[in-house]
């Protein structure tokens, strides 16, 4: 990068807005000359445009392309306070975040071939490996509460969740 | 006297009072765990209440609410951690009195203020919601229209941060709510052919997405924190104490059912205010800071002053004052009801019923509160590698039983990532659930208008109530403009 491309990047004072901004401004690009002529449809006939299924989602879309374009001005002209930045983390290992990932899945992807308490139990055990829980009795929970609020769910507050496997 | 008999046949069952109780103890020990927070709570019970009758069921999510506001003042005031946004005002008093030995005293300070604003505020539910539902029955579309426009822009031009942040949140959320099936042509609306989407996005999973699941990344994402114990050390409030701190916590009451009652304003802005007023007020100012126990009424007093106040525009006008209120305007629709001025018509005794939980509601969460001071260690204690595969649990038992369909599972886990893509951009999640939620109502009502007057515009300007709320309106976007450059500038001078 050329030394003026850097002072550029420096200029900008809260980069995090410029990038929000732009993500913002190009979904709302796509709203607006993609999404809504082609995915909404409207009647041939209407008496007032405003009628029209269209009408609020255009208008909302522009709306987003301006605040976005706003954004990203905001976030070249007015910097962040860096020392009470409440979006910043301290990032941990990887490992866990994969894991924590995979429970996701096994949720979504078993739930019902499996059934909620086995699904349940499973994530459970892993989300416990995934920031390790050493104390072996806590892993009682891991199965007690998928049963337990299974139960609750299905006896006492008639909600039919899938019970066994297939 | 029928009609009060049937209030008492609605409010005297048991399971009122188990749902009220329960729901103030799941609010105080929820608040009471750093990372966890009320409104996580009352989203993750809201499908716990699909069979209970409507009663019950708003009582819980209301006792969860008043809990987790007094919970949230305990981490404050014991480990520096303020369980809301509301509790950060606590802890400035709070937990230099903890650190000096005082944190028994403070707790129940916060306690006693808590209780006593809570019922100040629920005295002010009962008359105004009535009074402004009366009122609000010679409103017609257009004036609700600008009546929801006003509470849009009042939301975002008193959203904390960025207002462009709150602006686009707030259209994100609009834009989401019309995803589906057009009410009066019945066209497709960005359902790309799914039939899940056609009867538009399910509220309770993006309720959970929104606001449990990012909770959960963020912890497996960031480094772990070493976990601190606290306990409720010293000795608790004297009546003396208690009597001359009365003042500030009726001024901080009100405060708090004045803000309350304004769509958007908030806990936080009440706390703030009120507790500035009793500085201003007390002899003892010099000690605000410091560790004064006044400083701690007046944070507490201010914070749950709000409470009863926010369900008087949610009640009366059907109009969510925050996130809360928007979530229990979810539990009524669940439960088939719409809160506004025709509740006020035709379910008047539900509503009483609801009034005298609410009342109830205080009593227990003086009782709830002073055991949590006792216990507050046992639940504080729990690691949250063990709480939140948990919470996890609850959130994908309570998506799949919307509709039972993985679908709201997915749907549940999207909104999580963009929850979490929210907090790590700053963009606030508040004007994001109440455009979702607003975004119908407005487009029901401009459409309205417009059959009614066969297409003339003139009816958005058709009378004195209008005129009022269009004033209110533009009055509001005013005031953001003159906060957003005024902002700008004190950030360019300390710059």
């Amino acid at each position: 990068m050329s030394s003026s491309g850097l002072s550029n990047v420096k200029q900008i004072k809260d980069t995090l807005d410029v990038i929000t901004g732009v993500v913002l401004l190009l979904i709302s690009l796509v709203l607006a000359f993609y999404l809504v002529p082609n995915y909404i449809g409207e009647p041939s006939i209407l008496q007032n445009p405003m009628m029209s299924p269209r009408w609020l989602p255009n208008i909302v879309s522009w709306l987003i392309l301006a605040f976005s374009v706003l954004l990203i001005l905001q976030g070249i002209l007015v910097s962040s306070d860096t020392e009470n930045d409440e979006r910043k983390i301290v990032k941990g290992p990887y490992r866990r975040f994969i894991i924590m990932l995979i429970a996701f899945l096994v949720y979504v992807l078993l739930f019902e071939t499996l059934g909620a308490i086995l699904t349940g139990i499973l994530a459970t055990v892993l989300l416990f490996l995934a920031h390790p829980v050493r104390v072996w009795w806590a892993y009682g929970f891991a199965l007690a509460f998928p049963v337990g609020v299974t139960l609750l769910f299905v006896n006492v507050m008639n909600v039919p969740l899938p019970l066994m496997p297939y | 006297m029928e009609n009060l008999t049937e209030v008492l046949q609605l409010f005297l069952s048991i399971d009122n009072f188990i749902a009220i109780a329960l729901g103030v103890v799941i609010g105080v020990t929820v608040g009471s765990i750093p990372g966890l927070t009320a409104t996580m709570a009352v989203a993750l019970a809201l499908p716990f209440t699909f069979s209970m009758q409507p009663v019950a069921a708003i009582l819980l999510l209301v006792g969860i609410y008043k809990g987790g506001m007094y919970g949230g003042s305990i981490t404050a005031i014991l480990i520096r951690t303020p369980g809301s946004p509301a509790s950060a005002c606590t802890l400035l008093d709070g937990y230099p009195m903890a650190q000096q030995g005082n944190a028994k005293k403070a707790l129940k300070a916060a306690l006693f203020s808590s209780v006593i604003a809570d019922f100040i505020s629920n005295i002010a539910l009962i008359f105004f919601a009535a009074y402004l539902a009366k009122i609000a029955l010679n409103f017609g579309a257009p004036e609700f229209f600008w009546l929801i426009c006003f509470s849009l822009t009042i939301i975002i031009s008193l959203a904390s941060g960025s207002m462009v942040k709150g602006l686009l949140a707030a259209l994100l959320g609009i834009l989401l709510s019309l995803v589906g099936l057009d009410s009066v042509f019945g066209s497709q609306r960005l359902t790309f052919g799914n039939y899940n989407l056609m009867d538009s996005i399910s509220f309770i999973p993006l309720l959970i997405g929104l606001f449990a699941i990012p909770e959960i990344i963020e912890f497996y994402r960031k480094k772990a924190i070493p976990h601190i114990k606290a306990k409720a050390s010293g000795v608790g409030m004297t009546l003396a104490e208690l009597k001359r701190c009365m003042k500030s916590i009726v001024r901080g009451s009100l405060i708090g059912v004045i803000i309350g009652a304004i769509p958007g304003t908030g806990a936080t802005a009440a706390a703030f205010i009120s507790y500035s007023d009793a500085r201003r007020r007390s002899p003892n100012k010099a000690n605000f800071g410091k560790g004064e126990v006044e400083g701690v009424a007046a944070a507490e007093a201010g914070n749950n002053g709000v409470a009863g106040a926010t369900l008087i525009p949610l009640l009366s006008l059907g109009i969510p004052g925050d996130v809360i209120t928007a979530i229990i305007l979810g539990a009524f629709m669940v439960h088939g009801l719409t809160p506004g001025p025709i509740m006020f018509q035709e379910n008047l005794s539900l509503i009483y019923a609801l009034f005298l939980g609410i009342m109830f509601s205080s009593l227990i969460l003086l009782v709830v509160g002073n055991a949590a001071i006792k216990y507050f260690s046992l639940i504080a204690d729990i690691p949250k590698s063990i709480l939140f595969p948990i919470v996890l649990m609850f959130c994908v038992y309570g998506a799949y039983a919307v509709n039972n369909m993985t679908f709201d599972i997915w749907l549940m886990l999207a909104f999580g990532v963009v929850g979490y893509l929210f907090n790590r951009t700053g963009i606030p999640a508040a004007p994001f659930l109440i455009g979702f939620i607003l975004g119908p109502m407005f487009e029901d009502n401009l459409r309205r208008s417009l059959l009614i007057s066969n297409g003339d515009m003139s009816i958005f300007v058709r009378g004195p109530i209008t005129w009022f709320f269009i004033a209110i309106t533009f009055g509001s976007i005013a005031f953001a403009i003159f906060r957003f450059f005024k902002d700008r500038n004190a950030k360019l001078i300390s710059n």
